[in-house]
């Protein structure tokens, strides 16, 4: 029972960064950024060849990653993010097309300069395990959590304390009441192209601790992505946490007590994002609001 | 001009179809790709061009049709009797997952169209009868080229005629109201669900047939092969290019999208980089000229007569 709670909550943190690039990007742009998933992918590049060059260990080399990716999010904005912008509520399928094609072309660039081989970072401690009441986890896990919670702790004070927070939380709530406001809307768009990437880039790098790496690698950690961010309702910090959570648990919870295969685990999550979407489009929070509001009336 | 692009059209079927005589094996299997991707795209186009409901995960229905031929093919079904019914399972299944998916709007249709898809090549590797990740093989002396060869360009016929007759029929008129404004057509009273459904379940019946064909020509499937990603995406990606929601727009698609994937395979220099064209073409068609080549040919042909 608590093995299952505490890989639970190590996977929820991983869970959470990952998902926090994307919510951060549709919140403010209305954009489904689909080359999400590349730019994790060249995350985990980036640590491995950190690592492998200049033998940086790949939770120091997250000092590098993140301003690195946070400078590929601006330019990935100037170059595509800023024609597509959404002005309407809903993001349009163009935009989504067009990441898509981002997408592809990272691929192609990673498979270019590492070839299709599966790689992986073996560290010191790859294969070290420490005990947390009573129960063996693995310690790159371990990092990636705590590495996971400093950069959320990082995004939330961010959004919360300053200037730059306050106004990509006015874009994200309303778009056109902020630009009247006086926000540089297109500014706070590029820096939360910026801040997703970075998000990416860190989730990337921290996934390539855990497992072997392909350039194909990232498409099912967008659809966990997704799922997230739908059962978050979004644009919510707490709520995209809640999905991580939820996620994590279902995933830990199905292998730790049913005889549902590991290799199935994958359709779970995607099977959960299909009804997520369908079931409550407005996320998990929507879903206690309703609640709440029927139990007012009673 | 219409007669003379009718005329164009008819030539190219019966050239097709009489390609057997004169052509070697190795022209005639570069036009049975095409038909595949003829039928792939236009049929792909009929929910997605015409209603605007971009899938994401066609894939599933080449993989039904490729399942249900040689599951029942190894039951000692004759092969071209499974077609039908593997058209009508894609049509059921696209149905059952239309009813929920359809209330979603624009890209949020998409991503789950992705997940759908991913679930099912997930599940189609970890179960038992579908052969696992090994994959399945037809049995012994199922192959027949020839028939194939015919049987795939006929459903090109087919699949195309189908797409200009939907286009024009009232049908079509409600696909094309669903695409420009939902609410609006909803309002004059089209029901988008059933509409959208009938498109997804009519494209899904045509995608599976050719799903099957494939399993009979290749004589092995594996989910890599008929569940791939990138099968949904080159599906999509023809379409697009070629000019979505019109006719000749798909086929040009992928007469583009087949000739670029044999030029480039054959040259090992570019073997690696279709990823690159494919992402490179839906990024400049998708920001430059949304309606493709045949957006852009109808730009050509305005400047011409300017």
């Amino acid at each position: 029972m608590i093995s299952v709670l505490l890989n639970t909550l190590l996977a929820a943190g991983l869970y959470a960064t990952m998902a926090y690039g994307l919510a951060i990007i549709y919140g403010v742009m209305r954009i489904i950024n689909l080359a999400h998933a590349g730019v994790m992918m060249l995350g985990a590049y980036a640590a491995y060849a950190l690592f492998s060059r200049f033998g940086l260990d790949p939770f120091v080399g997250l000092v590098v990653v993140a301003p690195l990716f946070f400078v590929f999010g601006v330019l990935m904005y100037a170059a595509v993010g800023r024609r597509i912008a959404g002005a309407g509520a809903t993001p349009s399928i163009e935009s989504l097309l067009v990441l898509f094609g981002v997408w592809l072309v990272l691929q192609n660039f990673a498979y270019v300069v590492w070839t299709g081989d599966t790689q992986s970072i073996l560290t010191g401690y790859t294969m070290k395990s420490i005990k947390v009441a009573g129960v063996r986890l693995g310690v790159p896990s371990v990092l990636v959590f705590l590495a996971s919670v400093g950069s959320l702790i990082f995004l939330n004070v961010l959004l919360k304390r300053t200037y730059l927070g306050k106004a990509i939380r006015a874009v994200t709530q309303n778009r056109d009441a902020a630009l009247l406001s006086g926000v540089n809307a297109g500014r706070i768009s590029a820096i939360a192209f910026g801040l997703g990437s970075a998000f990416a880039g860190i989730a990337g790098a921290m996934l390539a601790t855990l497992m072997a790496f392909t350039p194909d690698f990232g498409r099912s950690f967008l659809l966990k992505a997704f799922c997230i961010i739908v059962l978050g309702g979004m644009e919510s910090v707490t709520g995209v946490a809640l999905g991580a959570l939820v996620l994590a648990a279902l995933e830990n919870g199905l292998a730790a007590y049913t005889s549902v295969p590991t290799s199935l685990q994958d359709a779970v999550s995607f099977a959960l994002l299909f009804i997520a979407l369908v079931a409550f489009p407005q996320g998990l929070p929507s879903l206690f609001a309703r609640f709440e509001r029927r139990a007012a009336i009673r | 001009m219409k007669i003379a692009a009718r005329l164009l059209w008819l030539a190219a079927a019966i050239f097709a179809l009489t390609a057997p005589l004169f052509l070697e094996r190795g022209p005639l299997n570069d036009l049975w790709n095409l038909a595949f991707a003829v039928i792939l795209a236009s049929a792909w186009n009929l929910l997605g061009g015409f209603a605007g409901q971009v899938s994401l995960g066609y894939s599933a229905f080449i993989g039904i049709g490729a399942y249900t031929t040689v599951l029942l093919s190894l039951k000692d079904w004759n092969p071209f009797v499974t077609l039908p019914l593997g058209a009508l399972i894609a049509a059921i299944f696209s149905v059952i997952i239309g009813l929920p998916a359809f209330r979603l709007r624009g890209p949020y249709f998409t991503i789950a169209t992705i997940g759908v898809a991913e679930a099912i090549r997930v599940t189609a590797s970890t179960v038992e009868f579908t052969g696992g990740s090994s994959g399945l093989r037809m049995p012994a002396d199922t192959f027949d080229f020839n028939a194939n060869y015919f049987a795939m360009i006929g459903l090109a016929v087919v699949t195309v005629v189908i797409a200009a007759w939907v286009k024009r029929s009232a049908f079509g008129r409600a696909l094309a109201a669903i695409r420009q404004d939902i609410e609006a057509a909803e309002a004059v009273g089209v029901n988008s669900t059933r509409f959208k459904l009938a498109a997804h379940a009519l494209s899904a019946a045509l995608v599976a047939i050719a799903g099957g064909l494939y399993a009979i020509n290749f004589q092995y499937i594996s989910p890599a092969s008929v569940f791939d990603f990138r099968l949904s995406l080159s599906i999509v990606l023809m379409p697009i290019i070629g000019g979505v929601g019109t006719i000749a727009g798909p086929i040009f698609g992928a007469l583009i999208v087949s000739t670029l994937q044999i030029k480039l395979l054959s040259i090992p220099a570019l073997r690696d980089s279709f990823l690159f064209v494919y992402g490179g073409l839906l990024i400049v068609v998708m920001l430059f000229e949304p309606q493709g080549f045949v957006g852009l040919g109808r730009r050509i042909g305005r400047l011409v007569h300017a």
